[in-house]
């Protein structure tokens, strides 16, 4: 049996989480519900959708931030990458709902004290309390909308978004204080404000602990320091780093870290990568591609380097059960799959698609743990013309593992690729519940 | 692209939804006075008002009592404070021979500049209205359905005591 942490946090499913940002969605429309006296005429109709907005904007921020707490019922319930996609769907929608917001309240105020909407802009900026600074944040929110769409285009550097990004929490800080100030349902209800404040300081105190406090604690309990750099293949390499009562992090095969090398030209940012061998007590290894500036620096990293890690995160990782497992590769996607394949108990079969030979890491060590443990290793190589048709087929895999819908699948590998082996997955017959994947860009 | 229009859709229905259940409210609120004390004064006597304190606001209106200030013949007369839902709202009349001469408003709401704006127009129409027709019979300013009514009640009570 793998060795199963003791202590592994208690996890919240997508179902549960998602009845759980409805139901405070449902409050906040309540609060409004309660506030408003009624709806009358054009400007009231206008005012109201701006004021439900607004609540919703307000409410919505605090989910998104939630969303990237690194809260650990989230990260092992959810899996960090299906949370950031859920950050940047809400993101484009809160984002939406800003803007819809501001033209909708100066609309409204507009049409119900008869000006020009011209002139109630003007008078909203000038002599409503903090409306000035909440507009600044409505810009920043939606420049950072923007940058962040073109960094899922790849038109923008990691390093440029993860920067911007920080600017929400300004904004936020500077939207709030219009918010209790000028908000109709706020003004005149101190409960309302309290409970509003609180939910804000709770968001807060979350995001500093488990973002801040918890990786500093870590980082001066294991004293992470980089052992060596190998060489994999052409442009991978593997870090092995070091540390001490590393058992004590209870990490599993498949989770990942987010680390921030402490040298002079990359302590700026952290990375996530997957460990690709199961965590020992003194040493993990991580393994990377060359994607792009960062990772060409990660090949001269000198031993006695200090690492910052944050972690452990990720919910692809085994689940308990006594069907045989199938494992599914695409390219550099071999890492953590790499970690889960030594780990797990009973019939494994390992499928790894690579575009060319040279292109396979770990051949050895798989090859190795394959005749140790029992398990089967196949190799997709080539590009789809040179294989002839689709690598990935419900017929390929099925002819690859005849019992494949008696299975646990476990996917990882670029988006394109995952999606495309979830789908030929979901059509040999494999129910979707027992298909776990995990897309490493994010 | 479809969760797009999925997201468009919901929130605009939610939206209209929500909005249209709360139009049905009655458009005329508690109009219910606040034991307020009222009553004809005396030029000589002081203005204190009742259900709220008095704001004075920018706005091309009287505000604030002149029963201090008023030449002979004219007699002050001070409607009860009409609660609306946005605060109360109370009003002075000036009369001359039974005829209404000027209203200043003594409390209105101001809890939020909007509030204040929606006075600022309101108020000088509800005035002239009065002015014009020397009854609480007046149209409501559109946009300021509570302001109106919170006004037209306190009205009515204040032409109740000096009839």
């Amino acid at each position: 049996m793998p060795v199963r942490p003791k202590n592994r946090p208690t996890r919240v499913g997508a179902r549960g989480l998602l009845a759980a940002i409805i139901t405070g969605g449902l409050v906040v429309i309540a609060l409004w519900w309660h506030g408003s006296p009624g709806v009358h005429g054009l400007g009231g109709w206008l005012t109201g959708a701006g004021e439900i907005l607004g609540l919703l904007c307000g409410y919505g921020v605090v989910v998104l931030v939630a969303l990237m707490a690194r809260l650990p019922p989230l990260e092992r319930g959810l899996g960090t990458d299906r949370l950031a996609r859920w950050h940047a769907m809400g993101g484009r929608y809160v984002v939406s709902l800003v803007v819809a917001h501001g033209l909708l309240i100066v609309w409204g105020y507009a049409v119900t004290a008869h000006t020009s909407v011209v002139s109630e802009s003007a008078t909203l900026l000038t002599q409503y309390p903090d409306v000035l600074m909440a507009t600044v944040a409505g810009v920043l929110l939606l420049g950072v909308g923007i940058v962040s769409m073109r960094a899922a285009r790849r038109r923008v550097r990691y390093e440029t978004w993860y920067f911007l990004h920080l600017y929400t929490y300004l904004a936020i800080a500077l939207a709030f204080s219009h918010q209790l100030a000028v908000g109709a349902s706020f003004v005149g209800n101190l409960a309302a404000r309290f409970w509003w404040s609180a939910m804000y300081v709770t968001v807060l105190v979350l995001v500093l602990w488990y973002r801040v406090a918890v990786p500093l604690r870590s980082y001066r309990r294991h004293r992470f320091e980089v052992l060596g750099v190998k060489a994999e293949a052409p442009g991978v390499i593997s870090v092995y780093i070091g540390g001490t009562r590393l058992d004590e992090l209870d990490a599993e095969p498949g989770q990942f870290f987010r680390w921030r090398f402490l040298t002079r030209s990359l302590w700026w940012s952290s990375h996530p990568f997957s460990l690709s061998a199961a965590p020992g007590s003194d040493v993990l290894r991580i393994t990377v591609k060359n994607l792009g500036d960062h990772s060409q620096a990660l090949a001269r990293l000198q031993p006695g380097t200090r690492v910052f890690a944050e972690g452990p995160y990720g919910a692809f990782t085994p689940a308990d059960s006594d069907r045989g497992v199938l494992l599914l590769a695409g390219g550099v996607g071999i890492t953590p799959l790499r970690a889960i394949f030594a780990a797990l108990p009973g019939q494994v079969t390992l499928i790894y698609r690579a575009s060319s030979e040279r292109d396979i890491v770990f051949r050895d060590e798989l090859d190795a743990i394959a005749a140790a443990r029992g398990g089967c290793v196949h190799y997709l190589v080539g590009s789809r013309d040179e294989i002839g048709g689709d690598p990935l087929s419900p017929r390929v895999l099925r002819s690859l593992v005849p019992d494949l819908d008696e299975q646990d699948a476990y996917v990882c590998g670029p988006a394109g690729m995952t999606s495309a082996a979830v789908r030929a997955l979901r059509d040999a017959g494999v129910p979707r519940q027992r298909i776990h994947f995990e897309s490493f860009e994010f | 692209m479809r969760r797009v229009i999925l997201a468009v859709t919901g929130t605009i229905a939610g939206l209209v939804a929500l909005l249209s259940f709360k139009s049905h409210v009655p458009s005329v609120p508690v109009a219910a006075t606040t034991g307020g004390s009222g009553g004809s004064s005396s030029s000589s006597s002081s203005s204190s008002s009742s259900g709220g304190q008095t704001t004075t606001v920018p706005g091309e209106f009287p505000q604030g009592s002149l029963a201090g200030q008023l030449p002979a013949g004219e007699t002050a007369v001070d409607g009860k404070a009409a609660d609306t839902a946005y605060g109360p709202v109370q009003i002075q009349l000036i009369e001359r021979n039974t005829k209404i001469v000027k209203v200043a408003v003594l409390v209105q709401p101001a809890n939020t500049l909007h509030d204040i704006q929606i006075g600022a127009f309101a108020f000088p129409k509800l005035i002239s209205e009065t002015l014009a027709a020397q009854n609480a019979k007046i149209d409501a300013v559109s946009g300021a359905s509570y302001t109106s009514a919170g006004y037209i009640a306190s009205l009515q009570s204040a032409l109740d005591q000096s009839a």
